[in-house]
């Protein structure tokens, strides 16, 4: 007997679009745009090097990975629209009508084979903001559904139930409370808490849903740095998700609504700093992106919890002891954080601090590549194939460092460097930079 | 799309190897995953302990088990629990339980 195959919604989707469907796209297009993105429309110069530094174009010789082609999908549908030439003699100028066809060949190529990674950003000869222009048509498919659904799925989840893994409030705070007797039985000290609702507290932790529920021994590190450094911290009962792929789908309200939870977590619990746990594009989103989606100027500190781990070591409130990782440790930069997100040293700080022998990577920095996971694309399945393969580069690089142990200060990195570890059979350990930091601790006699 | 043909009979995969239609999951179909997704060729007690209660919690529940469950219940630490499943809890455990991919970072 044959499985007979299941119906795709996307396709369902795209196959029954109406004018009115079309005409809602457009206009959701034109907004997410806006002057800068209509300037750079206007700025390509078409050189082509963008190709040279893109993952996806880079491992595969398919003529949709460029990023100029991308660009130039995009910029069909502007001149259609939006130019005088493109809507009287669209064949001369390259202007497309949003059809079935190009619908379908913006989800596959804007959502399917970018990671939203910005090195193409970097490398563009005029400095254009592709990421920016892709986020905005992949904004136009999001409001007439045709987002692949397991990215939607994630966002629902995110939006209805208060963290995009839909963890029970009663399950997140009994794995807390267990990982606070982890953490009374390591440290030997039965007064040492995982705090959860503490008013007061001079700052908020916020962790990627897939600690509690999958791997929350990254939690309770995180929870054990704190306790050396004597932190005056809690976590929240209700929004502690740092996660918002909002920034994937270009739905700046719903993207907005999820950053604003934990402002108003940081303002509910009285707390001076919000501290965003080990996240790439949570700290994107929730770091820059997200007070322009807002509006509003937060009036506490956001940062991330590398660079409190740096401060804590510039301030001797936490020792080190180095000689507790003998083997090579080399460390990979995600986007979200690094070339888009400007926390570039302290990482680096940290770990020349926790470990014996760290090595870079290299391209590193803000000319990381990226791992393959970010822009959504571990959540959508259906081009896990391409993200693999676009991930070789990464692998590589890993390989040529000899490391045995690769820091990555994101869950979502870690989550595609774990495949990727498999898939190349790279045979090496993967860890955040707090887990590192806490098998490195030193604690004081008690 | 793959498929896995077990006992005659084709299931159909997600591009990572997750069951598209998880009713149709039984143990002959787990055993068969962890050979193909996992690499492990026995499936000892210790797994199925795992692999029954997160199948019975997801049934019960249309969600996987938190990994705290998973201990608690089966009564085995977290980093056994890690060293039984290569993929982790969720592309590893939770797969071959026949659950869904679940949302999220993994």
């Amino acid at each position: 007997m044959t499985a007979e195959p299941t119906k795709d919604i996307l396709e369902e989707r795209l196959g029954r679009l109406t004018p009115a469907d079309i005409r809602k796209a457009v206009e959701t297009f034109r907004a997410a745009l806006g002057h800068q993105g209509a300037a750079d429309l206007n700025a390509c110069v078409h050189c082509g090097l963008c190709a040279d530094t893109c993952h996806y174009a880079l491992t595969s010789d398919e003529p949709e990975n460029p990023p100029a082609y991308k660009v130039n999908l995009v910029m069909a549908v502007f001149k259609r629209y939006f130019t005088r030439l493109g809507r009287t003699v669209p064949g001369w100028v390259g202007a497309r009508e949003l059809d079935e066809t190009l619908t379908r060949e913006w989800v596959d190529v804007l959502f399917g084979r970018c990671s939203l990674c910005g090195r193409c950003n970097l490398n563009c000869s005029v400095g254009l903001n592709i990421t920016a222009l892709i986020t905005a048509a992949r904004a136009a498919l999001t409001a007439i559904g045709l987002i692949p659904p397991e990215l939607q799925s994630t966002i629902t989840t995110a939006y209805t139930t208060g963290n995009n893994m839909g963890i029970a409030q009663n399950d997140w705070v009994e794995t807390v409370q267990w990982l606070e007797e982890e953490l009374q039985a390591e440290t030997g000290d039965p007064t040492a808490r995982m705090p959860l609702d503490l008013h007061g507290a001079r700052m908020l932790y916020t962790v990627n849903p897939r600690e509690p529920k999958f791997f929350p021994l990254s939690l309770l590190a995180a929870g054990k740095v704190f306790y050396a450094a004597g932190e005056s911290w809690t976590l929240a009962t209700d929004y502690y998700d740092v996660t918002n792929y909002g920034l994937y789908s270009g739905e700046a309200p719903v993207a907005g609504e999820l950053s604003d939870r934990l402002v108003r977590t940081v303002e509910r619990l009285g707390c001076q700093e919000l501290i965003l746990g080990e996240c790439g594009h949570g700290f994107n989103a929730n770091r820059w992106a997200a007070p322009e989606w807002l509006s509003k100027r937060y009036p506490f500190r956001v940062r991330s919890v590398l660079e409190l781990l740096a401060e804590y070591i510039r301030d001797g409130r936490i020792t080190l002891d180095p000689s507790k990782h003998t083997e090579p440790v080399t460390l990979h930069d995600p986007c979200n954080l690094v070339r888009l997100g400007g926390v570039v040293e302290a990482q680096r700080f940290v770990l020349r601090h926790a470990v014996q022998q760290f090595v870079e990577m290299t391209p590193n920095r803000e000319k990381n590549f990226c791992c393959g996971g970010g822009g959504g694309q571990l959540a959508m399945t259906r081009y896990a194939q391409r993200r693999l393969q676009a991930g070789r580069i990464k692998a590589d690089q890993i390989g040529a460092t000899a490391a045995k142990v690769v820091a990555t200060p994101c869950h979502n990195c870690m989550d595609q460097l774990s495949e990727l570890n498999k898939e190349y059979k790279l045979g090496v350990a993967i860890k955040t930079v707090c887990e590192l930091v806490a098998e490195a601790l030193v604690l004081p006699a008690q | 799309m793959g498929v896995i043909e077990v006992n005659g009979k084709q299931h159909e995969l997600n591009e990572e190897g997750f069951m598209v239609n998880p009713m149709e999951w039984d143990r002959d179909i787990a055993a068969a995953l962890a050979r193909q997704e996992e690499g492990l060729q026995e499936l000892s007690p210790a797994h199925w302990a795992v692999i029954e209660f997160i199948r019975a919690y997801f049934l019960e529940k249309q969600l996987a088990p938190m990994v705290r469950a998973i201990c608690k219940t089966t009564g085995f630490p977290l980093r056994q629990i890690y060293e039984m499943f290569p993929s982790g809890p969720a592309k590893g455990a939770c797969k071959l339980a026949g659950l869904p991919k679940p949302d999220g970072c993994v």
